[in-house]
Parts: structure tokens; sequence; C-alpha cells
């Protein structure tokens, strides 16, 4: 399975859609956005169209499956779940950023 | 998703692009309302632009990201693929050499099938061309009268389907200076030859209208490859004049490389000098014309036979249009032009591609099988797979990358041994192959291999495919005994019985070819073909411009050539056997009248020298011989096969019979008319055009002396003319020791003369079978090639049953059963599989060896000699690929058995 360690941003942004997909059941991309915004509380500010690579990208990877429906407003959009491959793979991410982070936190305290 | 629905994917970035374009569009309209409702007024649209960031770069980028996984993970299926494979080396080399076997056999075929066969003409538009033809009911001949002067102007000034046709007529000629002189192939043409076929000049002009008016100048145009040969290439050929036939002629223009009408061998075009006043004529020449748009070939039949029903008012007071239409019950045959040029091969062509078609199939069930096998080992492999989460496509990505790549190397490889095969086609298929130099391994070709490789991919990798899907209890499957199900042994049994079905199919076939050729080279000529050189020499006659300065000449050479060293004997005619050079005519019979409504019967008038029939080996069988003396003296006697004997004079001795050729009373001109000759002698019939004729020609002899020449019109239908003469010198040393002696001793007579067409008379015999040879030589590799491959494929089969079994043939010996009956039991196995394969087989070639009839000769397509040969071949070899796994299967020791898995 191809991984996307190398791209802490990118992974990172994984992370969150996977989490949130998780947590939410169907959404679509501007919902997706409305999320992170309001879980980080705007301080992550990503422009909104670099979600879509990474939609396409996962939906293509299996971790996501997508489905066309209409908004609450009536338009078209793309409805996005997580996978069963989508949910081992948050585990792993999860994982991989606590180890992380855990590791560059006691680097700051004791260096 | 499968890799063809990713290929498909990056085929179709178009319609991902559109989706994505929806769904940031919906997302930019929901940004959009939200800001509006947080009074953004205004500015919603740009502040909208301003979260989202670029449209364009994000959709590029989610596009980019898409198509890089799609290709990337094409490639590297395709290397799992690769490396499972040189993991296995026995199993990809034998899967690869098999394939390429089977479809480089299939490429070369249809390569030859595709320019001979498929491949336009090479003239624009040359689908609206057609030959121009006539046969006749009355004459029995179906067709290849060809045409005379008379239809062609009758065709030229009133139809209305044509849009141009042109005459022409081949013959041969001495072309002197820069040089040795060197006897060519000509044509003469009508200047609409060029506008009809839609092809000029490479370099110069064609002719013009003027120059085709008899007494018009004196034009030559040459061939691309005369040109190389005689004059280098030389860019100042144009307006060089050059001496053709003793006629000094101005050259005018150069054809472009490969132009090769009528046939390749013509070296040269001259105007074909006529006018309509010239009268209707005789069955000289050939036409190619060109329907008009929207004609269909049966619309310009259909009119043309209205033509020749109309044909004496065209040229009232004709004896000869009259004589050449209703009379003889005359039609049109008029039919496509490559139709006229490689009818004849087609249906012997497509049969071949039909049979490697069947070799590939064979080769296909071999490969399936061995992927069978390969299939049961891994039988645990692809279940741990599927329970990891692999869905179905995903195993067949699995098994199809491999066959994809198994097909594909075997493809290539195939496709080299295509080109080595073809051009082994080229330089050694048959002359009689028409088309024979513009066979290659084109485009088409390689598109072709490259389509039979994936359809054959998916052919035997579909099978194994289908074994393992379902596959869900494999892995409860512990190892003992019984790994192989029933069902896949009867996958394996269907495959091998199929192989055995086929293999012996293309061995029936192959063997009717075998005995129909073994025939044909039985057939007794009614001549001595051996030791015998033989070329023809024509004389120009500006030089010889009389029948007796002709004779004379003739003459003079067969003298030189009767003393030189280990010549035996040595005469001439005007035609030999299986060749051209006899006059066709109806034969008048003194004292017998032609009952109005009948057609008195037809023969071929040769004219020859003293001792031709010593010379050829000819049986004599009543009178006697054409002497030396009878040409000296020009006696009107004639001497006439035994076919025209028997139908001529059935019940009655035809020596001291008259007969003359039957001409129209002599006209105005007072040309000379056929005199009565005596039969003085019956000879053995010699084949005329093909060794597997049904029925021999009727043939008459004459002396040359009587015959047709220089200065008689050959309206006078005296006799083949006699100013070519093919020569037979038959020697004692071999024929080809001979030629630089018999070359000097022509030019002692006439320095200017040319030996054309040099060969044996073997060599004529030999050429006259070589197109059944070529189809029984490749029928016949096409069926060894498969029994190869079914023999092989019985072997493994059997011998994979066997290893399956040794556990439970462990337990049967250790139970005291016979080692003999063990093997008996897995012979009994393996032959009846075979013998149901061979049952179908022989169903199979029977109803299909009607196909073949028309290639045969001297032998039924359901020659039950034949087929019973084959199928015990057959059997015997099926029976030994079964016995050697059964004796493997009796020599197990019980313990070891036992211990086996």
């Amino acid at each position: 399975m191809p991984k996307h360690n190398n791209d802490r941003l990118q992974g990172t942004l994984d992370l969150l859609v996977l989490k949130i997909l998780d947590r939410s059941g169907a959404q679509h991309g501007y919902a997706i956005a409305q999320r992170i915004h309001q879980a980080t509380s705007d301080s992550l500010r990503i422009e909104e169209g670099s979600l879509y690579p990474a939609l396409q990208r996962m939906t293509h990877e299996k971790w996501l499956k997508a489905q066309w429906g209409t908004t609450d407003s009536g338009r078209k959009a793309r409805f996005y779940t997580i996978t069963a491959a989508g949910r081992r793979q948050l585990d792993e991410e999860e994982r991989r950023w606590l180890t992380l982070t855990g590791a560059v936190n006691r680097a700051l305290r004791f260096a | 998703m499968s890799p063809l629905r990713r290929l498909w994917n990056v085929l179709r970035r178009d319609r991902l692009d559109d989706e994505l374009r929806q769904e940031v569009d919906t997302h930019l309209a929901l940004i959009e309302e939200e800001e509006r409702a947080n009074g953004a007024g205004a500015q919603a649209t740009r502040q909208a632009r301003a979260r989202f960031g670029s449209p364009l770069v994000h959709r590029e980028r989610a596009l980019d990201g898409v198509m890089a996984m799609s290709v990337e993970n094409i490639w590297k299926e395709a290397g799992f693929a690769a490396r499972r494979l040189v993991r296995s080396p026995a199993f990809s080399v034998a899967a690869v050499l098999t394939l390429a076997l089977a479809i480089g056999a299939n490429a070369a075929i249809f390569a030859v099938v595709q320019r001979v066969l498929l491949n336009p003409l090479p003239y624009p538009d040359s689908d609206r061309l057609v030959d121009v033809d006539h046969g006749s009911q009355r004459l029995n001949l179906p067709s290849g009268l060809g045409i005379t002067r008379g239809y062609y102007y009758q065709y030229l000034e009133r139809s209305r389907t044509l849009d141009g046709i042109a005459l022409y007529a081949a013959e041969n000629a001495t072309l002197t200076g820069d040089g040795e002189p060197e006897r060519i192939r000509t044509t003469r043409a009508t200047a609409s030859l060029a506008t009809v076929l839609r092809v000029g000049p490479a370099i110069g002009r064609w002719f013009s209208e003027d120059e085709g008016q008899p007494g018009g100048p004196q034009r030559v145009v040459l061939s691309h490859g005369l040109w190389i040969r005689r004059y280098g290439g030389d860019p100042g050929i144009l307006g060089r004049t050059i001496n053709l036939g003793g006629v000094s002629m101005d050259v005018i223009g150069v054809m472009p490389q490969g132009f090769a009408f009528p046939d390749p061998r013509v070296d040269a075009w001259t105007p074909q000098q006529i006018t309509r006043s010239m009268g209707f004529g005789i069955w000289l020449y050939g036409a190619v014309a060109r329907l008009r748009d929207g004609v269909t070939v049966a619309d310009a039949r259909t009119e043309m036979n209205t033509l020749i029903a109309d044909i004496t008012r065209a040229f009232p007071g004709d004896e000869f249009a009259a004589g050449n239409s209703a009379g003889i019950a005359l039609f049109s045959t008029v039919r496509t032009l490559k139709e006229a040029m490689v009818g004849a091969v087609a249906r012997a062509l497509w049969i071949l591609l039909v049979s490697v078609g069947l070799v590939l199939l064979v080769a296909c069930a071999n490969v399936a099988n061995l992927f069978l096998v390969r299939s049961d080992a891994r039988q645990r492999e692809v279940a741990v797979r599927v329970a990891l989460g692999a869905g179905r496509s995903g195993i067949a990505r699995y098994f199809l990358a491999e066959s994809v790549l198994l097909s594909v190397a075997g493809g290539a490889l195939g496709l080299a041994i295509a080109c080595g095969a073809v051009r082994l086609v080229v330089s050694a298929g048959p002359a009689t192959l028409p088309r024979l130099a513009e066979i290659r391994v084109d485009g088409v070709a390689v598109a072709y291999t490259l389509l039979l490789s994936v359809v054959t991919a998916f052919v035997f990798g579909a099978i194994p495919l289908w074994r393992s899907i379902p596959l869900g209890p494999a892995l409860n499957e512990s190892g003992r005994g019984n790994t192989a199900t029933r069902s896949r042994h009867h996958a394996r049994r269907l495959l091998m019985g199929g192989q055995v079905a086929l293999a012996l199919t293309l061995l029936i076939a192959s063997g009717l070819m075998v005995r129909s050729f073994q025939k044909m080279r039985d057939v007794d000529p009614g001549f001595n073909p051996d030791s015998v050189l033989t070329f023809r020499i024509g004389l120009p006659d500006r030089a010889y411009p009389t029948r007796a300065a002709a004779v004379a000449a003739h003459l003079a050479i067969l003298d030189r050539l009767a003393a030189l060293p280990g010549v035996v004997a040595v005469s001439a005619s005007s035609g030999l056997p299986l060749g051209s050079g006899c006059m066709g005519n109806t034969l008048l019979v003194q004292n017998r009248p032609i009952p109005p409504g009948t057609t008195p019967p037809i023969a071929r008038f040769c004219a020859v020298a003293g001792g031709y029939f010593e010379a050829m080996g000819m049986r004599l069988l009543g009178g006697r011989r054409i002497t030396r003396d009878d040409v000296e003296r020009s006696l009107p006697v004639v001497v006439v096969n035994e076919a025209l004997a028997k139908r001529v004079f059935p019940n009655q001795n035809p020596l001291g019979q008259y007969v003359s050729s039957n001409a129209p009373p002599a006209r105005a001109e007072g040309a000379p008319g056929p005199t009565p000759l005596e039969i003085v002698g019956v000879v053995s019939n010699t084949p005329s055009r093909s060794l597997a004729e049904p029925d021999a020609a009727s043939q008459l002899y004459m002396p040359m002396s009587i015959a047709g020449g220089p200065g008689i019109p050959p309206t006078a239908l005296l006799g083949p003319d006699v100013a070519l003469m093919a020569f037979v010198v038959r020697s004692s040393t071999p024929p080809s020791a001979l030629l630089p002696s018999v070359r000097g001793a022509v030019s002692l007579v006439d320095p200017k003369l040319a030996l054309a067409l040099v060969t044996t008379l073997q060599a004529m015999v030999d050429s006259a079978s070589a197109q059944m040879a070529f189809t029984m030589v490749l029928l016949a590799v096409a069926a060894g090639v498969a029994l190869m491959l079914g023999v092989i494929g019985i072997y493994g089969v059997m011998s994979y049953i066997v290893s399956q079994r040794t556990a439970e043939i462990g337990v049967r010996l250790a139970l005291g059963a016979e080692p003999r009956s063990v093997a008996a039991m897995i012979l009994r196995q393996g032959g009846a599989v075979a013998v149901a394969g061979a049952v179908v087989g022989l169903v199979a070639a029977f109803a299909g060896s009607r196909l073949i009839a028309s290639l045969l000769f001297g032998i039924s397509p359901h020659d039950p000699a034949v087929f019973a040969a084959t199928t015990v071949l057959l059997l015997i070899v099926a029976a030994l690929a079964c016995w050697l796994p059964a004796r493997g299967a009796a020599r197990l020791s019980p313990v070891e058995a036992l211990r086996a898995d």
C-alpha cells in the first residue's frame, strides 16, 4: 500500500479528513472544510480547494467511498464515507502522529 | 479498480475532470452562500475565491495525483507479475516459447493474407478496377478468352457503366545495344492504361493518343527495374533511343518503382497501335477498366452482355464478329481486378490462416494447463489474499497480469519468428503466388499480432481464473489427498480432449494435402523431363521479315546446338507443355460439315521443328512423327495427340484424315487461308496448363514452316507465330553446365539474339506443383506443431494427475493392487479422453474437409485411408504420452507414495 508519510502536511490533512469522516458519516467537501475550521477553531488555515487532491487520492486508495447526492440547498455534490481500509489507515496514522508528536514534545522539553 | 479500469481512467481524464468541476462548483457556491449570509454582499464571490484558492490549480493537482497512481499501479502490477514469473523460469520459458511459436505462425500467415488478399492493389481507388474477360459455353471455356479489338471498341463507345477501358497484350522482345542482347517482357497498351489505373510515370510521360495510332511514332516507357538494371538509373534516359525487337524507339518515361501491370515481370510498355477500322479481330488481348461511381460489377456485366448481343450491328459484315458472339454463347466474366489476380489462391490462404488459428487454440490449451497446475500450487496463497480483503478483481488482476505479460513476450518473440518466416516465403514461395513481392510484415500485421497476443492472454488467462473464483473453502483444505478436486480434473480433461480433436483435424487436412501432392507428382506428364534444357528465342521482325527467314534461322540454330558435345537430341516448338505459345482455335474436319447451331471442336495448334517428339520423349501411339524433311519441304501434315484422336475421331482411325484450322473465308487482301492437313501420327497427351487437369486438351502439331509467322496476319489463323520458339536440348551432361556453349552456338547464328526464360523441363514440372507444395508444406508444419503441442499437453496432464494421485496409488499398491493394473487404470483414463477427442476431431474433419476439396487432387475429401491412418497415428502418439506417466505410477513404491504428501 502506498504511504505518504514523507509529506507531513499532506499526512496531517489526510488524518483530519479520515477522523472527521469516521466521526460524522457521509459528508461533502464543503462540510468537511467547515468541520476542520470548527475543530481547529480556525487556527489551521488551509485553502479549502486543497481538500480535493486529498479526497481524490484517498478515494483512489479505497480509504474513502464517494457517492453523488444533493446538499440541503439542492446542489449536486459528492458525499464521502470512510471504508474499513480507511479506518485501518486512520488507526495507523493516528498512532504514527502520536509517536511523532510525543517524540517532538519530549525533545522540546529536554533538549 | 481493475487494471483496465485504471487504464480507462487515464484515457478518460476529461470525464474525471467534469465530475471534479461539478463538485468544486458546488463547494464554491456553498462558501458564497455562507459569506453572503454573513453580510459579505458583493464581496461574496471574491471571498469564496480567497478561501478556496484557485479551482483550476486544485483540480489539476487532484487529477495529476490520480493519474500518476493509475499509471504507477499498472506498472507495479506488471512488475510484481514479472518477478513471480522470473521465479519459475521453467514455466515461463515453456509458456513463452509455446505462445511464440503459435503467435508467430499466425502473424506470418496473416501477413501473407493481409498483403495478398486484403491490401488494396497499388492503384488509386483500386476497388473500382475490373478485369474485362469473356467465357463461352459452347467452347466450354468458363473464362480466360480475354477480349478482341471489336469488344474493346464496343465497350469504349457504348458502355455507360465504365469510366475508361484499356487494352493490353503481353509479349517478348529482344533489347539490343548497351551490352548483351536481352530478351525482355514487354506489354503493348493503349494510351488509356495510365488514366484507367491512375498511375503515371515517375519521370517523363506516358503515351499520347496520337502515339497509339497505327503508323504513329515508336515510343517506349521503361519499368523502374529495367531502368536501374540496364541503364544504371541514368537520369538522362529520357529522349534516348533504344532498340527493341529491331525497332528504334524513343524512351519517353520510366514508371514508378513497384508498378507491375499486368504482372511484376514486365520490363517495358509500348503503345498498342490500333484503330477501329482494323476490324473485330481475334482474342489476342486483355483489358482493364474502371467502373463509374455507384456502378457495381454486376451492373457492368449485365451491360456488357447486352453489348455482346449487339456486336454484329457494330461490325456489320465482319465474319469474326458474327462468329464470336451469340453463336458460341459468349458471355462477360468481368470481375474486380483484385479477384482476377488473387482469386485462385484466396481459398488456400484462408484455409492456412484457419489452420494456424487452430494451432493457436492448441497452444492456448497447453498454456492454460500450465496455468492450472500453477494456480493449484498457489491456491493457498490466493486464499490468503482473499482473506486479507483482495476482491475478485484483485485476484483477476493477479492472474491476468501474468498471462498478459507471458502473452506479450510470446507475441514479441512470435513477431520475430514471423519476420523470418515471411522472408522465407518471399524468397522460396511459389512464383505462382500473386503479389509475392508485396509480402512483408507491415503495421497492420504488427497490430494484428498485438491484438492476438492480448486476446490469447485473456483466453488462457481466463480459464484458471474461472476455476479459482469463488475460492472460499480453499483455506480449509488441509494438505492431504484432495487438493485437486474432481471438477478441476474435469477442466483439464476437457482441455486435453480439445487438443486431441484440433490436432487430429489438422493432421487429416495435411494428410489429404500430402496425398494430393503425391498423386500430382505421380501424374504421367506424357514426356520425359529429365535433363532437358529449355529456353525461348524470339526473332525480331525487322531482321527476319518473312516466315521462311524465321524458319531458316531456327534451323540454323538447331544445327549448331545439335553439334554441341553432350547434346543427345534437340528440337523446338512454339509452345511447351505447361506453358503458352500454342494457338487455340476451332477445328474443321474434311467432309464433315458443321451442323447449324453447333460449334466445331476446339484444339491447340502447335508449330514444331523436326524431331520434337523424340527430344521431348513423347510416346508415338500410331503413324509417324514430324521430321526435318516435313519442315524443309513444308508438307501439309499434322500429328495429333491422343485426346484429340479420341474426341474428334471416336471409333475411327484418325490417320489419313484431313483437318484444318477453322477460319472465315479469305478476305479481299488475299491472305492465304488454312489448308487441309493430313493426320500422319498420334502422340501421347501432355498437360497444357496444370498437372491437375481433369481432361487433357486436344492438341495438334504442325511443321513450323506451314504455321503463322512474320508477314502472315494473325487473322489468317494458319497456326501460332513461329518468330518465337521454345527450344528443347536433351543432354547427357547436366543441363545447366550446357548453357554457356548453348549461348555461344546461338550467337554464332546471330549475335543479337537473346535467350529468354531459360529453365529445365524438370523445373517447369516442379513449378507446376509448387503452389500445392506450398500449401501442403505449411499445412503439414501446422499439423506437426499442433501434434507436438498436443502430445506435450497430454503428457503434462497425465503426469500431473498421477502426481496428484500419488497417495491414492500408494494406498492401492499397499493394499495389494498389481502395478500393472495401476498402469492400466491411468492408461484407461487418458485413453478415454484421447478417444473422445479423436471422435470429435473426426467429425470436425469430416464436416470441414469439404472446405479444402477444391485444393485437393485425385482424392476424396473423405478419403478413408487418410482418415484412418492419421487417427491411428494420433492415437498411438497419445497412448505413448499417457503410457509414460502410467509406467511411472506403476513403479511407485507404496511406502514412498504414502509418504509423498
